[in-house]
């Protein structure tokens, strides 16, 4: 039976019933690694895809904070990072939280799903470590 | 990488070059200017300053400090002065909207009156195509014969506060509020060199001599000695751990300042040797290889490094202002490898008021090679205790953003109270939505119909206040390029909206911006609703749901790549955004635009009458860029199990945003509110329809809704408990 209380069918993450510090450890570190144990061992191209891309865009802010790369490059690189960080999550996380981001409910999440948290979350991230970079001074637009 | 970027950048604009001057025409938006009329002697051989000085046949080289140019025309076969005649670049780097400066050539006489302006390149996308450069053109004729004296702003004129008002450019203020500081800036330096405006006559300091002679550390911390830094980056070049520059510098008449740097006897020295109302001070430099005296300075020339501003006066210095400093007393001091006295000979200056010292540079743009002109500065103010009386109380004059939210601060209270209002009546929903029935919607909607009649008079056609994409791509341009919240400020309509915008697409997803408050969104559906209204129902429909759910993806592949767009050119990003008939509709007005724009623009609005919000759901670049947050808005609309199989709320849903298992997507959810309505109304709703039978059936109460939509259950449990007791 399908509940229509949820845009999608409810999920229940691993972490969703720990005690309150816990898991607010795993939700940020569910925010920042999008791989996940089971997802690891059924995607071995795209595990070993992801870490080279991790690597590049590494070296990408690496090179920024040398002041060797554009800040456009960056931008690039950091978009490309989401659009595989999407195809992972789909595979090893493929859940978003429902409601309240305090709350502990979550869904299944479809392709739009990942695509509309992982596009806002790494335009958090981004805009923050880009703004780091650039009051740091490392960072030439 | 870069060689992929390089190919796509090329590739794209090659692309959209193709398509912009068959829309536009030839403008000055990102005009290829020759590299020479930011340097060369000659400023006329490369820029059309006779366009800007009718008249004048002839131009000098440029001048002084910052640069002018003088205008010479023949009377009675004789040359002579008429004028001057500026790059506006060449004194000010104020941004405009894009965050980039707009390139101008202005003309003034003799006597101080403006005689010609001419754009000859900016930036602005709004200039692009939403509003034609004539009018930019028209507000720049509006200067011609006002005196650079005046006190001219935007705005209405004020002759009480001797103001002199402009009028602005619709959808542009702040590219002319921008382009009035330049005007004024340019303007007023250029005549405060030549002597058409007198120096600011201030009250000159009275030092109080505390006797003793503070280390370099203390100096430094008690302002002073003060400090300018330029890193490489900030004129374009590679970052390095070396700065560009770094200065150290501080005033000297101040007996124990000067002393302290100086020494006893260098000190005495150099007072002896100044008049009244000259001043001296110092510079060191004690990082970077560049030079602040320059390279190519010649006896009997200025000195093109370094300047004094204060207030609205510079002051530059000659070879005769200029002394050896041989070494610093004071203890701490840093190493250095460059330094001077320059002695400012004007009793305008005075050290009790703060000034500034100007580093005056040149910023390359990596991407073209160009170097365009930009300035560094530090304040500088005598510490009060220096001072006989303390520092003097100065009254600085508001910033133009300021004088905007106080100018327009009625309107801006009834749009802010317009937003808070809308924001209070929907947090409120559960109330209206519970005195509405399927049958009488009125609770609901008197509010509704309300906010979008204000939102298309007051907010669109009035205040001009439509939310775009392009006010997302310009934030992102300028976070690469120069972030200034001066600019977001001085259009407060906008920059409310989007407050308003990013809290309640949080708080309840897009809907109550796109449903309620959107001009062009709030018109589209008002038409829809006439036209039901007076018999063109027959005539409406709807998408059918497997066809909406194919179509509905269009808008965020616009979006996508109007977004991709302007990775490479926010410019072309900008003409790609025509796709919104906002400008069309409220800046420039569906009669004053090119006519494939005007009909695009009214097709969409004749379509509106015959499909709900057909460009909402299917065309709106903003509504896909605010659906993808949706998705985490906090608190959604109401379902009950039942939905599941039951299909009166998805028959009615005008924004067709439930699905056949009854659940709501957020992202295409306008907040109607209809299904709401349903939820509670023990009438329509067929769960509560079939409840409120049995009841009425059985004889039973029929006892409030709860929150959960259903009949509070009746639970007769106190009769037994009752009886015990007695």
């Amino acid at each position: 039976m399908v509940d229509p209380r949820m845009p999608t069918d409810p999920v229940a993450p691993p972490f969703a019933g720990r005690g309150t510090f816990a898991w607010l450890a795993a939700e940020a570190w569910h925010h920042l690694w999008p791989f996940s144990r089971e997802g690891f061992a059924r995607h071995r191209i795209v595990q070993a895809a992801g870490i080279a891309l991790a690597a590049s865009t590494m070296v990408a802010w690496f090179l920024a904070g040398t002041g060797r790369l554009e800040a456009v490059a960056i931008i690039a690189w950091w978009f490309g990072w989401s659009v595989f960080e999407v195809i992972v999550r789909l595979g090893a996380k493929p859940w978003v939280k429902e409601g309240p981001w305090w709350g502990r409910r979550y869904r299944r999440a479809h392709l739009m799903d990942m695509l509309c948290y992982v596009g806002f979350k790494n335009l958090l991230i981004g805009a923050t470590l880009f703004l780091a970079l650039k009051s740091a001074g490392l960072l030439v637009p | 990488m870069k060689t992929l970027l390089a190919f796509l950048r090329q590739t794209m604009l090659a692309t959209c070059a193709a398509l912009v001057p068959a829309l536009a025409g030839a403008t000055a938006y990102d005009a290829r200017l020759p590299a020479e009329i930011h340097t060369a002697p000659r400023l006329c051989d490369y820029a059309p300053c006779a366009e800007v000085f009718p008249g004048a046949n002839d131009f000098s080289e440029r001048k002084g400090r910052p640069w002018y140019v003088e205008a010479y025309g023949e009377r009675d076969g004789r040359r002579e002065l008429l004028g001057y005649v500026m790059l506006s670049t060449d004194i000010t780097d104020i941004p405009a909207y894009s965050g980039k400066p707009i390139v101008t050539l202005i003309g003034m006489d003799k006597d101080g009156r403006f005689v010609g302006v001419k754009i000859l390149q900016h930036s602005e996308p709004i200039l692009l195509l939403g509003i034609p450069e004539s009018a930019m053109v028209r507000f720049n004729e509006q200067y011609l014969g006002k005196f650079i004296g005046d006190n001219i702003e935007i705005g209405r004129s004020r002759r009480d506060e001797n103001v002199i008002g402009l009028d602005a450019v619709s959808g542009a203020t702040v590219t002319v509020v921008a382009q009035n500081q330049v005007m004024m800036r340019s303007g007023g330096a250029v005549a405060r060199q030549v002597g058409i405006l007198d120096p600011t006559v201030r009250e000159q300091a009275r030092f109080v001599e505390r006797g003793h002679a503070p280390d370099w550390a203390t100096l430094v911390r008690e302002g002073s000695v003060r400090r300018l830094t330029v890193r490489p980056d900030q004129v374009g070049l590679p970052r390095g751990p070396e700065p560009f520059i770094d200065l150290w510098f501080g005033y000297l008449n101040q007996p124990d300042v000067g002393r302290a740097v100086l020494g006893d006897l260098s000190y005495r020295n150099l007072m002896n040797q100044l008049g009244a109302g000259e001043h001296a001070l110092f510079i060191i430099r004690s990082g970077g290889e560049e030079s602040f005296k320059g390279s190519g300075f010649v006896r009997g020339g200025l000195y093109d490094r370094v300047q004094v501003r204060q207030g609205m006066d510079v002051f530059t210095f000659r070879d005769l202002d200029y002394r050896n400093l041989w070494g610093v007393h004071a203890a701490g001091a840093p190493a250095f490898d460059e330094s001077a006295i320059f002695i400012v000979r004007s009793e305008s200056f005075s050290a009790a008021y703060p000034w500034k010292l100007v580093f005056l540079g040149n910023r390359v743009d990596r991407a073209t090679g160009h170097r365009s002109f930009a300035n560094f500065d530090t304040e500088y103010w005598m510490p009060a205790e220096y001072l006989d009386g303390g520092r003097p109380k100065i009254v600085k004059p508001d910033a133009p953003w300021v004088r905007i939210w106080k100018m327009r601060a009625v309107e801006i209270a009834l749009f802010a109270g317009l937003l808070v209002g809308v924001a209070t009546v929907y947090a409120h929903r559960d109330r209206l939505t519970r005195a509405s029935t399927q049958k009488n919607k009125w609770p609901v909607n008197a509010f509704k119909y309300a906010a979008w009649t204000i939102s298309i008079g007051f907010v669109g056609f009035y205040l001009l206040a439509q939310p775009s994409i392009t006010q997302v791509l310009t934030w992102f341009h300028a976070l690469l390029f120069q972030w200034q919240w001066e600019l977001f400020l001085t259009d407060p309509f906008i920059f409310l909206f989007w407050i308003f915008i990013i809290v309640t697409v949080f708080l309840w997803g897009r809907g109550l911006f796109c449903g309620w408050l959107c001009p062009f969104g709030s018109l589209s559906e008002m038409l829809y609703k006439i036209g039901g209204a007076i018999g063109l129902k027959r005539f409406q429909f709807k998408l059918s749901k497997p066809m909406h759910d194919r179509v509905k993806w269009v808008k965020y592949w616009v979006f996508g790549i109007l977004l991709g767009t302007s990775m490479f050119s926010m410019g072309y990003a900008e003409v790609l955004a025509e796709v919104e008939p906002f400008k069309t509709t409220f800046l420039v007005g569906l009669l004053n635009r090119a006519w494939p724009y005007t009909l695009f623009a009214a097709g969409l609005l004749g379509l509106s009458i015959f499909i709900e919000r057909p460009f909402c759901k299917y065309l709106c670049p903003l509504g896909a860029a605010l659906a993808m947050p949706s998705t985490f808005r906090w608190f959604g609309l109401k379902r009950k199990q039942e939905c599941d199989t039951c299909k009166a709320c998805a028959v009615g849903c005008g924004s067709l945003a439930i699905d056949r298992d009854g659940r709501i997507d957020q992202r295409e959810c306008l907040l109607c509110l209809d299904c709401m309505v349903l939820y509670t109304d023990a009438h329509a709703c067929p769960p509560l329809a079939q409840e409120r039978k049995r009841r009425v059936k059985a004889g039973l109460e029929l006892t409030p809704i709860g929150a959960d939509g259903y009949f509070i259950p009746i639970k007769p449990v106190a009769a037994a408990s009752g009886a015990k007791a007695h």
